[in-house]
């Protein structure tokens, strides 16, 4: 056995990082739903008009944001809208399906916000579907409802464990186009759960309580609770079906190193978008979310920089199956693997 | 997994989307069509086609007179922002236009001329039937509300509002301080303008 080393530590955290990353994400589109009313009670001078409850309300924003400005109505201007399109400091960032709906649906693309959708553009080229991952707060929410459906599982309501083609999902993309060509309205807008979950957040907190997108979301989560774990995601969602595709070639990929794995199956099982860690099955579907790396006991998946997969590597030289046959056995992955 | 189980799983599924993503129509015809759009807004026929629905207008406005749809209206209406003056009228602070990542609200300064030039979100009409001050009773508000004072709406005799429709940029202000109800003076939104995408193309 090889001792564990201190890069197997740090890689090993990577993962809690994510969830830090996730779980802030989030905070912020509660926060700012929170600073848009208190700026909207501060430009009123309405302080006093305000009921008790409120009063609490406008004295904890105060406090949290007295230490960088003294004109909140003006200067928390600076941090807006959600993933799908915010400004922060000036500089508007947006989600690439919204400059690729709004093209679809209009004919013409509005220059500044391929701008805004640059950035994460470039990202996810680099890094894969990163943003499902790391940074969308519906996976934060979706994640957390797989974690449900584990406690369900141990009072025995069993999850739903459907795998379903996972090539749906750019029929959905594809035909999402064409209805939105049809239509000439940018429908992501209202299918794309991150652009969904900001808003109706947005929706409940600032105005006047959740819209019709809080029923569509909930219908998610249902789904992916009792027809497929993480379903929506992984076969439905267009938004990832496009930075699937920008990150066909991404650079930052996670690999296995076969001389230090022992078969064991737990990255597979790990694996939120059912894709095969254990026998080299990566894909376009990666999001380098780390948890495969997080679960593996024997240190043996790794960040390489690298435009392509291995193709399967064989079974990992700890493993009873190497062991067995050591280099006897072809490398070619099984055909139940990987799919779904 | 046999062809058969994932034909009918692909299709549950997609009734399933299509079934969600197109909400059921017959509303439309109880919900009002009297809405204004934000200041800057993009003809009414392409605005569906520009707007991202990303929310950001309100969340910027500092009146929150910027509320949104829900299926009410349709789909191509889902999520759009719109101001209906009675509740809540624009004070032309422009701050939306300028956070709008998209042309649905174009970003115009804060100026006379640009407003004058840019902004059409409709026009007020006054019902001389229903006007305090041409009943002889002299009021005068919806003048004093105007943000364009004697420029949209000069006083006549008896603070008679007498409406400029070449300047009115329909901000809504003075439907929203008029005394009388129904309210004597109300903006015709513009939704009839032409789309500016064939001029363009």
């Amino acid at each position: 056995m090889t001792t564990p080393s201190r890069t197997f530590l740090l890689r090993r955290h990577l993962n809690k990082l994510r969830w830090l990353s996730l779980g802030l994400v989030f905070a912020m589109l509660l926060l700012l739903p929170m600073l848009s009313v208190y700026q909207n009670y501060a430009a009123a001078h309405a302080y006093d008009l305000l009921s008790a409850d409120e009063k609490a309300f406008y004295d904890l924003m105060h406090g949290l944001t007295a230490p960088f400005t003294a004109d909140p109505a003006e200067d928390l201007d600076a941090i807006k809208g959600t993933t799908w399109a915010g400004r922060f400091f000036g500089y508007k960032i947006g989600d690439p399906l919204s400059a690729v709906g709004q093209l679809a649906a209009g004919g013409a693309l509005y220059w500044p916000l391929l701008f805004a959708v640059l950035i994460p553009t470039l990202a996810s080229l680099l890094f894969g579907r990163f943003f499902c991952g790391w940074i969308c707060p519906a996976s934060f929410l979706y994640e957390l409802n797989t974690g449900l459906g584990v406690w369900l599982d141990r009072i025995g309501l069993r999850p739903g464990r459907r795998r379903l083609d996972r090539r749906l999902k750019y029929l959905v993309l594809a035909v999402g186009l064409g209805l939105s060509a049809a239509t000439g309205t940018v429908l992501f807008a209202a299918i794309y759960p991150p652009a969904v979950v900001g808003r109706e957040l947005y929706y409940a907190i600032a105005l006047n309580g959740f819209g019709t997108g809080a029923v569509f979301f909930a219908a998610t989560v249902l789904f992916d609770l009792l027809v497929a774990r993480r379903g929506f995601c992984r076969y439905l969602c267009a938004g990832g079906a496009l930075y699937s595709l920008l990150g066909r070639y991404r650079l930052l990929r996670i690999q296995r190193v076969p001389a230090s794995c022992n078969d064991c199956t737990k990255c597979n099982v790990a694996c939120e978008f059912g894709l095969d860690p254990m026998r080299d099955g990566f894909g376009q579907e990666c999001n380098n979310c780390t948890a495969c790396i997080a679960a593996c006991p024997t240190d043996a998946l790794e960040f390489r920089i690298t435009w392509h997969d291995q193709p399967y590597q064989g079974p990992g030289h700890l493993g009873r199956r190497y062991r067995r046959q050591p280099g006897g056995d072809t490398p070619e992955r099984p055909a139940d693997g990987g799919e779904g | 997994m046999h062809r058969r189980t994932f034909l009918r799983e692909l299709l549950s599924a997609a009734a399933a989307t299509v079934s969600l993503a197109v909400p059921l129509p017959s509303a439309a015809v109880t919900a009002s069509q009297r809405f204004l759009r934000p200041p800057g807004a993009a003809p009414e026929a392409d605005f569906a086609a520009l707007c991202i629905r990303c929310g950001q207008c309100a969340e910027v406005c500092p009146n929150r007179c910027i509320n949104f749809f829900g299926g009410e209206l349709g789909v191509a209406k889902l999520d759009t922002p719109y101001i209906v003056p009675r509740e809540q009228a624009c004070i032309l602070c422009m701050k939306c236009g300028e956070v709008c990542p998209t042309d649905a609200l174009r970003a115009i300064p804060r100026e006379l001329d640009a407003i004058l030039a840019g902004v059409r979100m409709g026009t007020a009409r006054v019902d001389e039937s229903l006007c305090l001050s041409y009943q002889g009773k002299t009021c005068g508000v919806c003048y004093r509300a105007c943000p364009l004072q004697d420029v949209a709406i000069r006083a006549g005799r008896l603070e008679q509002p007498i409406v400029s429709a070449e300047h009115c940029v329909g901000c809504g202000l003075c439907e929203r301080s008029c005394i009388q109800m129904p309210q004597a003076i109300r903006v015709i939104p513009d939704q009839q303008r032409a789309s500016t995408r064939q001029v363009a193309a």
